[in-house]
């Protein structure tokens, strides 16, 4: 069993070979922090950056004829707390999953689920690169495979990378899915509650 | 009925009331997948009034939820409340009644809608021969299901038949209060209320249908089914009962909450708030509650695609009973209301747990139905992939429409005047209705193969004959 090892390479592989990754961190045993430090913070800083770049350089696009622009320090402001949230949002998942993991006789270490989030989202904050041209549907169209393919991962690997058989993986696979539904339909709800508070585009509120 | 009572469960009537619901599925389902493909493609409707969008997004609504939701919570309450009473079913007579006379008031209730005939109340859209007809077979279905839980020989009520109870007698209560009107000619009827009242009204009905229909009755289904494929009781029955008198206490008072910003006092829109924020404790005790029964009997997995089925429901049900209360919230609903996220919302509560639900509850139930092994798991594990991915790119498609609908008929330009014109949003939205349609034509895939699945299941088998325990037993048994 091996205590390092986790490094970007291995997002590379989870395209070719997803088992093999899975059965390295299965195998492995990372400090939290290394994960978080070496990877997780760097992923989750794509999709505010390409948000930044590309809202500041072409303006969302919503499907109406003129772009939405936003002043830079706006803009700024929002990538930034896109960003934060990202982070609360990672660091919650495993932390949720840690908590799941007594439930389901999985393995306990906060580094492994650490790592097993940051894989599940690597897709996710790799498919973010669409977010250069804002365009909602252009996103929605190439954030969804991206999304198939994470949970793919998730269904496919938390059972070999949390050590426990493949039915209570899937049953706390969904748990999990439950959790993020929750958590993406809060962060939509809050969305609408900031514009309200007039914390983004000028809305006639 | 004494005599009766010593015979077999009567299960055949379960068996046609699964029958009929599977085949009003596909009818509802694709009329969905019709109406969808209208909105990106309009001329669809061929210049015909009977498939202009506007009747048949009603004749798809009620097919789903009228035609296939209620006979499966007819088949599953027949056929719950026998086992859970250890008696059969009382006037087993009047069973066949309810069941037959349900399904003709569905087919000529389906080509009235089709035909123009509205009183335009959402979900109650049906005109008052239907309304009365309606009226007559759910009094049939009480007598029966009270009849049987009045003559059972366990003396406990079990909780499924609580909510089953819940059911029968509020949707009865909802119905004749919403569906009071004087007729006109008999085709045509209009509402005993007026204006503000008419829509509360409406929305106490709209809304609490949402609640007991869909949300409490399929709890029932929950409650019985859940606990026989763990094999193992529920995880908490204290909390289940907890959750039943809160979710009956709460729900009732959440309507206003589909009239913001309207003409109704704001206190009462705001009582509608609250109670709709209460109402999460009860909903995710039950989501809990179902977690952890099923969390111990992973094993069953390794045999029974069924459950996988009800696993993923009770994930969106948790979604969607997180995610109605946010939207009940004023300052989300001024965003969301009158756009697709509220389509996003009803379909993760309709098709992610009505629809799973039941999905996994017929695969269970129809192999013990008929004595046999299930025709292919393979084809179940292929729909409950279709099924997921299906939900999750209608859930996407709507929430991106939804958000950008809001924020573009909001937005103002430097003048401070509204920025878009509804027509030109409208139009932008083509591409995210060809993504839904897409997601509905995956959906609709899966409920095919499981009509397939079902129909070789059951093709060429008589139902078996099932008797009641001698000796009492534990209720849940």
């Amino acid at each position: 069993m091996t205590t390092t090892g986790f490094s970007p390479l291995l997002i590379a592989r989870l395209l070719t070979k997803p088992s093999a990754v899975f059965q390295q961190l299965a195998d492995s045993r990372p400090p939290a922090a290394e994960v978080f430090f070496k990877l997780a913070i760097w992923l989750g800083l794509l999709p505010p950056v390409f948000a930044y770049l590309g809202a500041s350089r072409f303006g969302w696009n919503l499907g109406a004829i003129e772009p939405l622009f936003l002043p830079s320090p706006v803009l700024a402001g929002i990538s930034f707390a896109y960003f934060l949230t990202l982070l609360f949002g990672f660091v919650t998942t495993a932390l949720v999953s840690q908590w799941m993991a007594t439930t389901y006789g999985a393995r306990h270490s906060l580094g492994i689920h650490f790592a097993m989030i940051t894989v599940v989202g690597a897709p996710l904050a790799v498919g973010s690169v669409i977010h250069l041209y804002p365009h909602v549907f252009l996103n929605v169209v190439v954030l969804v495979p991206a999304l198939i393919w994470s949970m793919f991962l998730l269904y496919r690997g938390l059972p070999i990378v949390l050590r426990i058989n493949p039915q209570r993986g899937m049953l706390m696979a969904s748990a999990l899915i439950a959790y993020l539904l929750v958590a993406a339909v809060s962060l939509l709800g809050l969305t609408v509650m900031l514009w309200g508070l007039g914390i983004g585009p000028r809305v006639g509120i | 009925m004494a005599a009766a009572t010593e015979g077999h469960y009567h299960d055949r009537v379960v068996t046609v009331l699964v029958v009929f619901a599977m085949v009003w599925a596909l009818v509802g389902l694709a009329a969905g997948v019709y109406v969808a493909a209208e909105l990106v493609w309009p001329g669809l409707d061929l210049g015909q009034p009977w498939l202009s969008f506007g009747r048949l997004r009603t004749f798809h609504t009620n097919m789903v939820i009228f035609g296939f939701g209620v006979p499966a919570l007819i088949a599953t309450a027949f056929y719950s409340v026998q086992r859970t009473s250890h008696v059969p079913l009382f006037m087993p007579g009047l069973a066949w009644f309810v069941c037959i006379a349900w399904q003709v008031a569905i087919l000529l209730g389906g080509a009235s809608l089709l035909a123009g005939m509205t009183t335009s109340k959402e979900y109650a859209e049906l005109e008052w021969p239907f309304d009365i007809a309606i009226a007559v077979v759910w009094v049939s279905f009480a007598i029966v299901f009270f009849g049987t839980i009045a003559m059972r020989k366990v003396k406990q009520i079990y909780v499924s038949n609580w909510f089953y109870g819940a059911l029968i007698i509020v949707v009865a209560m909802l119905h004749i209060v919403n569906n009071l009107a004087i007729p006109v000619t008999p085709t045509k009827s209009y509402s005993l209320y007026a204006g503000a009242q008419d829509a509360l009204v409406q929305w106490w009905y709209g809304h609490n249908a949402v609640g007991f229909l869909l949300t409490g009755g399929f709890l029932g289904m929950l409650y019985y089914f859940l606990p026989k494929q763990a094999d193992r009781p529920i995880w908490s029955y204290r909390l289940s009962i907890i959750a039943f008198w809160a979710f009956t206490y709460s729900y009732i008072w959440a309507g206003p909450h589909h009239l913001h910003y309207n003409a109704v006092p704001e206190w009462v829109q705001s009582l509608g708030v609250v109670m709709s924020l209460i109402l999460l404790a009860p909903s995710w005790a039950t989501m809990i509650n179902g977690i952890m029964t099923v969390s111990g009997a992973w094993e069953k997995l390794r045999t029974d695609p069924a459950l996988k089925f009800i696993v993923l429901a009770l994930a969106f049900y948790g979604l969607a009973t997180f995610e109605g209360p946010m939207m009940s919230i004023r300052s989300v609903n001024l965003v969301s209301h009158f756009t697709d996220w509220t389509i996003g919302h009803v379909h993760s509560g309709a098709l992610g747990w009505n629809a799973l639900i039941t999905f996994g509850t017929f695969y269970f139930l129809v192999p013990r139905l008929v004595g046999a092994e299930l025709y292919s798991r393979k084809l179940a594990n292929l729909h409950f992939w279709l099924a997921l991915a299906g939900i999750m790119l209608y859930l996407l498609a709507m929430w991106a429409a939804g958000v950008s609908q809001g924020l573009l008929w909001l937005s103002l330009d430097e003048l401070g005047e509204l920025r878009f014109s509804f027509t030109d949003i409208m139009a932008s939205m083509a591409p995210y209705y060809m993504l839904r349609l897409l997601a509905g034509v995956i959906f609709l895939a899966g409920a095919v193969l499981m009509a397939v699945n079902l129909f070789f299941t059951i093709a060429g088998r008589a139902t078996i004959r099932v008797r009641p325990p001698l000796a009492a037993e534990p209720a849940s048994g």
